[in-house]
């Protein structure tokens, strides 16, 4: 049984709770960084249709969207090192954090990749044509019209991700990994004041969520700021983006 | 000149061109008629190989492309050759009037930036927006959109610009102000394929009318010709059914 309620176990444990967020975004941020490298190659066969290649990439995207994340966490984290022992390569020594990382890279990268999909598809045909019309080659297309307008579209699912990804790292704590979640349970164990480590854990995610997600509106307006005209109020366009690619993506079903 | 022999395109089993052939002259305006579904779109398209003809001959000016089997690069130089202003206008959104005409002759052409910029206000003033250049595209009437995309097409000089309904989508009390745009540049003496619904436009800009049904040129000729004495049955029917305050007007 834990102890009685006192609110004062809150505030002193945030700031324990906050000398553990290096390691939560350092998870974070490594493995966005890696999914964003991954997301682009799975998603080129795709843009590109190349046969094999993209069949490959749909699987591993279905992979990683249609099972829950801790599974591929035990999987990468006791699956990968049997695997790499049969050629004889030994990561059993391999600090857990890198198997953190690798796994919500490889969980991320199929998030990622559709991202980009959906935001390529979505730019206008037309802005294509016009491109094409005046004598654009396929990679000038590509740099000029098409990403500028599809990073704009996919700056409101990019940040959806990573707020995504910054929740699901709590998950982290099941391989013992001693980032704010996992702090959290030891603190916990010692004081037998569970309720309050898990209040002050979730004011902090609350308010890096926060943060994060109106730093990516901030971004979205900045990218959209050529829509954002006299005419029409941004508002209504942005409806008009989000309502195209969004639904594809949803992240609903993941943990968080 | 322009020529265009025997151009083909199915989509599907639907034969939308069947064997089209058509001449522009230099400094002509040839005008395009027919009733929906009738190809006009796609003849265009063809010609700047937005859309991929079966089979056929493109010639413009040098260049003789057969377009059954074109390579990369002539693709390219159709597309240099040609500049296309689109009914929807299709003006690169993230980018002002003057970013939309300066494009072509930077990216493409590779035009230093200054010169670029010089002949982009130039053509820009020309269709009556020099006091838009900073303009993004939702901060222009649509009106004012089609003069950018018209501006964009003028800028690269092309052999010919092709019009696929250029005020059709536009609001009736804009429709005038394009037309005129139009028409100032048609007497300048450039090479334009109009696709249009407007008569007394087409009446009054084309040298040269061509009516299309079914993905075949019914008739052509001359703007006398077509509008006050059509030879072909179709074509009479089409223009009572499109202009009937001419035949009804008190
Ligand atoms: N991408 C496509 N795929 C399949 N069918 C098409 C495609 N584009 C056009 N068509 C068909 O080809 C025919 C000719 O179309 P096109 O757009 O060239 O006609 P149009 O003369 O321009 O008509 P409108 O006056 O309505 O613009 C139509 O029956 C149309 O449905
Ligand atoms: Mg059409």
């Amino acid at each position: 049984m834990s102890r009685r309620f006192d609110m004062t176990y809150v505030f002193d444990f945030i700031p324990k709770l906050l000398a553990y967020l290096n390691i939560t975004l350092l998870i974070v941020g490594s493995s966005i960084l890696l999914g964003l490298i991954i997301g682009m190659l799975v998603a080129l066969p795709r843009l590109y249709n190349v046969p094999v290649l993209k069949r490959v990439s749909q699987v591993y995207i279905s992979f990683f969207r249609g099972t829950p994340i801790l599974i591929q966490l035990f999987l990468i984290y006791y699956g990968l090192p049997t695997i790499l022992q049969w050629i004889n390569i030994d990561i059993s020594r391999v600090a857990v954090l890198y198997f953190v990382i690798l796994a919500y890279a490889l969980n991320s990268g199929a998030f990622v990749s559709e991202m980009i999909r959906a935001s390529v598809s979505a730019v206008d045909r037309g802005q294509i044509e016009a491109a094409q019309s005046i004598g654009m080659s396929g990679y000038q297309t590509f740099t000029r019209i098409i990403l500028p307008q599809a990073l704009a579209i996919s700056i409101p699912l990019f940040g959806n991700l990573v707020i995504g990804n910054l929740k699901d790292t709590s998950l982290a704590f099941t391989l013992g990994v001693m980032e704010m979640t996992g702090r959290s349970q030891t603190l916990g164990t010692a004081t037998q004041h569970f309720v309050e480590t898990y209040i002050a854990l979730s004011l902090i995610y609350f308010v890096i969520s926060m943060i994060l997600e109106q730093g990516f509106l901030w971004l979205e307006r900045r990218l959209h700021r050529h829509e954002a005209g006299a005419k029409q109020t941004s508002a209504v366009i942005r409806r008009k983006w989000l309502t195209r690619p969004v639904s594809a993506l949803s992240k609903g079903g993941r943990s968080g | 000149m322009i020529q265009l022999e025997q151009i083909s395109k199915s989509f599907g089993k639907q034969e939308v061109l069947q064997s089209i052939d058509l001449q522009v002259k230099k400094g002509e305006v040839v005008v395009i008629l027919g009733p929906s579904g009738s190809g006009k779109t796609t003849l265009l398209r063809c010609i700047n190989y937005l859309e991929k003809p079966d089979a056929g001959q493109i010639t413009i000016g040098d260049l003789k492309v057969d377009t059954k089997h074109p390579t990369k690069k002539e693709i390219h130089a159709l597309r240099q050759q040609t500049a296309m202003v689109f009914q929807q206008y299709n003006l690169f959104k993230h980018k002002t009037a003057l970013e939309n005409v300066m494009e072509g002759l930077t990216i493409v052409r590779k035009m230093p930036k200054d010169k670029a910029r010089t002949i982009s206000i130039q053509v820009l003033e020309k269709v009556g927006l020099g006091n838009k250049l900073d303009h993004y595209p939702v901060q222009l009437s649509g009106g004012q959109q089609q003069r950018v995309g018209i501006a964009r097409a003028l800028a690269l000089n092309p052999e010919v610009i092709l019009f696929d309904e250029p005020t059709s989508a536009l609001d009736p009390e804009l429709v005038g102000e394009v037309l005129s745009v139009i028409r100032k540049i048609a007497k300048e003496g450039i090479t334009m394929i109009v696709v249009t619904h407007e008569m007394d436009f087409a009446r009054d800009v084309a040298n040269h009318v061509v009516f299309m049904d079914g993905g075949l040129v019914v008739e052509e000729g001359t703007p006398e010709e077509i509008f006050q004495r059509p030879k072909e049955e179709r074509t009479r029917q089409f223009l009572s059914r499109i202009t009937p305050q001419a035949t009804y007007s008190i």
